[in-house]
């Protein structure tokens, strides 16, 4: 470090405070009373990297009071130890190194397949309860015959879960222009078909006597959602883009009702406003899917047993 | 101790090649070592094994740097390499205990890493003459 060493006239040293003790703030108080400011740690660190206890050793041995014969020895000695131990750290460190790139890249490739496996586990799966509905769709036909099993297909096709063909309306949603502002970078938008438009229109569109809606090809149900998840809308947790297409089947004034009801005019506004297309159309003849994630909730068995003894299972409202 | 002045220069040039090879020895040894035994590193001291290479690094770079300016002493480099294992290892537990293990790490990495190039571009103007 730069700290004078010690010739300081005796005579001064009753100037001021006592010198080469640093004040709080780095400063010190020289001989005469002025503060000066030794280097702070980073500038001697970048000045000086030279550990400074090797300069001290070398004052030492030049002034003869190094260690001698034996102990030194015995020092250098340790000092190849030390040197034995960096080439041993060095080396494990490496392999450690090593060791651990293959598991991590184990680990995504493993990851991978087993995304890769699910998947083809799920289309398995699915294709085999495609292959059980027709089975049991089957055996119920077999099994009650006639008017129960189109009493049932009516309320299935109701319910959704049945996919249903028919004459209705078409409304085509889509998103205005979104422009991304050119100073935050941050895209505009007020333009995007919301979560709520889609609502209104099949709201509007069961008001005006839809028997059956589907979004994007999602079929609706009774406990269908749509929600928005950031900028994304979420039919029944299954996102849908732009353009949106509402395919409902109902009457054949179900086109014009919606074009010049509440939702009609509403969407005209959002369109000559934002610069989102819609339009409302009527259809002659579409096929709606069944809707897919219904699950069975509440069941109870027939109040007039079969004659085969097995219960029949109504469903009630599953869905 | 008269007449030291006037031997001086062969006796350092002397010690200082001997020096040198058991210094290059031991390292290989080290090596040698490290791939026999194969090690494995607990995993509780595994984060702290690149911040003791880093630190290993900068005691080796300074004493080759004191080597080279001819002022090399081996306690100061036995005591300086030992400690700085021990205290980056340190100072990273203590910022993993406070939560901030990765910062402290960055923190000595740069520290060391500045003194490790300082030292470096010593070596080098002694070796090079530039």
């Amino acid at each position: 470090m730069t700290a004078p060493d010690g010739r300081t006239p005796a005579g001064r040293m009753t100037v001021g405070p006592a010198p080469d003790v640093p004040a709080p703030d780095g400063a010190a108080v020289d001989r005469d009373g002025r503060r000066t400011f030794t280097p702070d740690f980073l500038t001697e660190l970048f000045r000086n990297p030279l550990d400074p206890g090797y300069a001290a050793a070398a004052e030492r041995k030049a002034r003869g009071e190094g260690p001698t014969g034996a102990a030194r020895k015995v020092i250098s000695g340790i000092t190849a130890l030390a040197l034995a131990a960096l080439g041993f750290l060095l080396v494990v460190a490496y392999q450690q190194t090593m060791a651990e790139e293959p598991a991590r890249s184990r680990a995504h490739d493993e990851l991978v397949d087993q995304v890769q496996n699910r998947r083809a586990e799920t289309v398995r799966l699915q294709n085999r309860a495609d292959r059980l509905r027709a089975e049991v769709a089957a055996l119920r036909e077999r099994q009650l015959g006639g008017a129960a099993v189109a009493r049932l297909r009516d309320l299935e096709a109701a319910a959704g879960l049945a996919p249903v063909r028919g004459g209705g309306a078409r409304i085509t949603l889509t998103d205005g222009p979104t422009p991304v502002d050119p100073l935050t970078g941050e895209r505009e938008t007020e333009a995007q078909v919301k979560d709520t438009d889609l609502q209104l229109a099949s709201n509007a569109l069961w008001s005006g006597g839809a028997e059956a809606i589907a979004i994007n090809g999602q079929r609706l149900t009774a406990t269908s959602t749509i929600r928005q998840a950031g900028e994304a809308i979420l039919v029944d947790v299954r996102p849908v883009t732009s353009p949106y297409e509402v395919v409902a089947i109902g009457p054949d004034t179900l086109a014009d009702g919606f074009r010049d009801g509440y939702a009609g005019r509403f969407f005209r506004e959002l369109a000559n406003r934002y610069g989102m297309r819609f339009d409302a159309a009527e259809v002659g003849d579409v096929t709606l899917p069944a809707a897919t994630d219904l699950n069975l909730r509440v069941a109870s068995p027939s109040p007039a047993p079969s004659r085969s003894g097995a219960p029949d299972r109504s469903s009630t409202g599953g869905g | 101790m008269k007449d030291t002045t006037q031997r001086r220069p062969a006796r350092a040039a002397r010690i200082s090649s001997e020096g040198t090879m058991i210094a290059v020895i031991a390292l290989v040894a080290g090596v040698v070592l490290g791939l026999v035994f194969d090690p494995t590193v607990p995993a509780g001291l595994q984060p702290y094994l690149p911040i003791a290479v880093v630190a290993a690094l900068d005691a080796v770079f300074g004493g080759v740097r004191a080597k080279l300016d001819g002022i090399f002493d081996d306690k100061q480099f036995v005591v300086s390499f030992v400690s700085n294992v021990l205290v980056a290892g340190l100072i990273v537990y203590l910022g993993d205990q406070l939560g901030v293990g990765g910062q402290l790490s960055t923190g000595v990495v740069v520290v060391l890493g500045v003194r490790i190039f300082g030292n470096v571009a010593a070596i080098r103007r002694h070796l090079f003459r530039a």
